[in-house]
């Protein structure tokens, strides 16, 4: 934001000059134009009176033809410089008597012309009848130089001209100091707005006391900035109470979670030794005791074990989970491409009666814990392994893509799917769309997944719909 | 155009040299009584009258002539269809002194020369404006003389003869004439 000084200031100027020129101009111009006015006016007054005095004393001369009592008369005249010829004409029209008495013929027409007064380019012309008790004896002519008028249009113009310069001069003067109580404020407002604006300080105020509507527009922005200040530091006082608290919690939910795992670990392995026996002692049951248990009895031993070994992978599996949210990551460059390459070797051999084609795209090498990322790539290819064996010609395709920074990995099958009413219930602990009849496993798998993934900054998700397969995507971070 | 204008001048030298010549043609004799008759009705705006001498009603003003009339009939056509102050004018010729009644103005004719004191005298006291032409008209008790100066028409003004008719000349008709007579006393 930069500083408007010279703008507000200049236009305050050059609106009160214009306006004070202009006016004084107008006035002027008016004035000169009437003093114009008035001044012909008198000038033709003037010259119509002396031919009314001249025609009045030229009566007798005319009537008894005297030319040279009217030249005499006519040479009244010289004491007036401005009028350049006279002349008088008989009743029948002729020339009687001139003014000067030799006139240049130039300056004395043939004929009078009509009655009255008219301008004839820098002249003006009188014609005046000549009458006595009413009988028209001649008609007088006077021409007179408007040299006069021409000189007092200059003089007008030269005084208005001074007036005009003289007060545009003073109204620079007035106005360089009027602007400046009226852009004063203005200015500091602007001041306090930049100050407020560059530097985020509400705590300035323009403390100007002009008693117009800048002086309103500053109490008004100086209580905007009061208010401001007010909430900001209340926000500030609740943002600081909301991160304490929300510290505070975050230890609380660290230590209740440590606890918990802690639990679920202790639980879980103290589990294990029990089950050990159980399963131990079932399998030396069936050695020792099979030949004297009927078909019956054996068939309940058989269950017996096959429940100890299931409840076992499911331990196992939830120590695996536990675990996965404790260890420390080790974050590597992994070759995921490898990775996963290895991965599917491992289940083509449990797969070596299935028609399965498997598609690998380009997979890049990416930043994570090599341990886990096999996890869930293991996870991933089993499920698609599993969910697809009902299909005659299985194909499960793994390829990796970049979208807004993240590259997103996605394994798709063209298994038995998913219905997606449910696809927000896949990634949970223990969550199963299938029953275990149809298709064996405990329910950890996804969640492991989802907990790693989440682990490294990414996230999970899936699409698909019932018997027309499933994709799972995993996103990481570049 | 110059050569038109060139030329009117020229012209107008020629016709003033014919007019001031003093052969004494018919031409120019007519010319000087018209003029003279011009001056006759021009007196009748130049001169007051006393009330009482103006004509009563709608009677005439009246210019008259006695004796010889040497106008002839320019000074019917230049007061035809004139008036002087609302009446009619008009022209009356007069034989001898005694037909004078009614007159305002009264050109005594170079005929009546061996009369003229007699006429003047019979006049005195009435408010008629004596016009006469023959030598020294005004100083023989005439009220307005022409006379020829510097081949000029002129006028001689008797002003104690104006006087003693009671009449008014205009300062402007003075202007024009030369005061002859005995010095006005009054």
């Amino acid at each position: 934001m930069k500083a408007p000084r010279t703008t507000i200031q200049r236009k305050l100027i050059t609106a009160m000059m214009l306006t004070s020129t202009a006016v004084l101009l107008l006035v002027g111009a008016v004035f000169v134009s009437h003093d114009f006015n008035s001044f012909r006016r008198f000038l033709v007054q003037t010259l119509v009176t002396r031919a009314h005095i001249l025609a009045a004393n030229s009566t007798a001369a005319l009537a008894f033809q005297n030319p040279e009592d009217a030249s005499q008369v006519l040479n009244a005249l010289k004491t007036d410089p401005s009028v350049v010829a006279g002349a008088l004409f008989d009743q029948r029209g002729r020339l009687f008597a001139t003014y000067p008495m030799r006139a240049a013929s130039e300056e004395v027409p043939d004929e009078p012309g009509p009655t009255g007064h008219r301008f004839e380019g820098s002249h003006l012309i009188v014609s005046e009848p000549v009458v006595e008790e009413g009988r028209p004896l001649g008609t007088l002519y006077l021409k007179s130089s408007l040299e006069e008028l021409d000189n007092r249009l200059r003089v007008d113009a030269i005084v208005m001209l001074l007036a005009v310069g003289g007060s545009v001069i003073v109204a620079f003067v007035l106005s360089t100091w009027l602007q400046r109580r009226i852009a004063h404020p203005i200015l500091a407002l602007a001041e306090v707005a930049r100050s407020v604006s560059e530097r985020k300080d509400y705590s300035v105020r323009s403390q100007e006391a002009s008693d117009d509507e800048v002086g309103i527009l500053s109490e008004a922005f100086d209580g905007m900035l009061t208010e401001i200040q007010r909430r900001e530091s209340e926000i500030r006082l609740l943002n600081a109470d909301l991160e304490r608290r929300v510290a505070v919690r975050t230890v609380e939910l660290e230590e209740s979670n440590k606890e918990l795992e802690a639990f679920s670990y202790s639980v879980s392995h103290d589990l294990r030794a029990p089950l050990r026996h159980i399963d131990g002692f079932a399998e030396l049951l069936m050695r020792h005791a099979a030949p004297m248990l009927d078909e019956k009895g054996r068939g309940h031993l058989g269950k017996i074990s096959a429940a100890a070994k299931r409840m076992g992978t499911l331990i196992d599996d939830l120590l695996v989970f536990s675990r996965m949210g404790r260890t420390e990551m080790r974050k590597t460059s992994v070759n995921l491409a490898a990775l996963t390459n290895d991965v599917i070797e491992e289940l083509k051999g449990d797969a070596k009666d299935r028609n399965v084609e498997w598609k690998l795209g380009t997979i890049p090498t990416v930043q994570g814990d090599p341990n886990m990322l096999r996890l869930v790539m293991t996870n991933l290819l089993s499920n698609a392994l599993k969910y697809s064996s009902p299909t005659k010609e299985a194909r499960i395709e793994v390829d990796a893509r970049s979208n807004n920074g993240e590259l997103v990995v996605a394994v798709r099958d063209n298994g038995v799917g998913f219905d997606p009413t449910y696809t927000h219930k896949l990634f949970g602990v223990f969550q199963r769309l299938h029953g275990s009849n149809e298709f064996e496993g405990t329910g950890i798998g996804l969640a492991n997944v989802r907990r790693i993934v989440s682990r490294h900054g990414g996230r999970t998700w899936a699409e698909g719909a019932i018997n027309e397969g499933a994709t799972f995507y995993f996103s990481l971070p570049k | 155009m110059p050569l038109l204008a060139r030329r009117t001048p020229t012209l107008a030298l020629l016709i003033a040299f014919v007019l001031a010549t003093p052969s004494v043609g018919w031409a120019k004799l007519t010319q000087e009584y018209d003029l003279k008759a011009a001056f006759l009705f021009h007196f009748a705006q130049f001169v007051d009258w006393p009330a009482d001498a103006l004509p009563a009603g709608n009677s005439p003003f009246t210019i008259g002539i006695l004796g010889h009339d040497p106008f002839g009939k320019s000074l019917d056509e230049i007061v035809a269809n004139e008036t002087v102050q609302g009446h009619k004018l008009l022209v009356r010729r007069f034989q001898n002194v005694d037909q004078v009644d009614s007159c305002h103005i009264l050109f005594i004719d170079p005929s009546e020369s061996v009369r003229m004191d007699q006429i003047l005298s019979r006049l005195k006291g009435r408010s008629i404006l004596t016009v006469g032409e023959t030598k020294d008209f005004a100083l023989r008790s005439g009220v307005i003389g022409f006379v020829l100066l510097e081949k000029r028409l002129r006028l001689a003004v008797n002003l104690a003869a104006a006087n003693a008719a009671r009449l008014t000349i205009s300062s402007k008709l003075l202007r024009q004439s030369q005061i002859v007579g005995p010095v006005r006393v009054q």
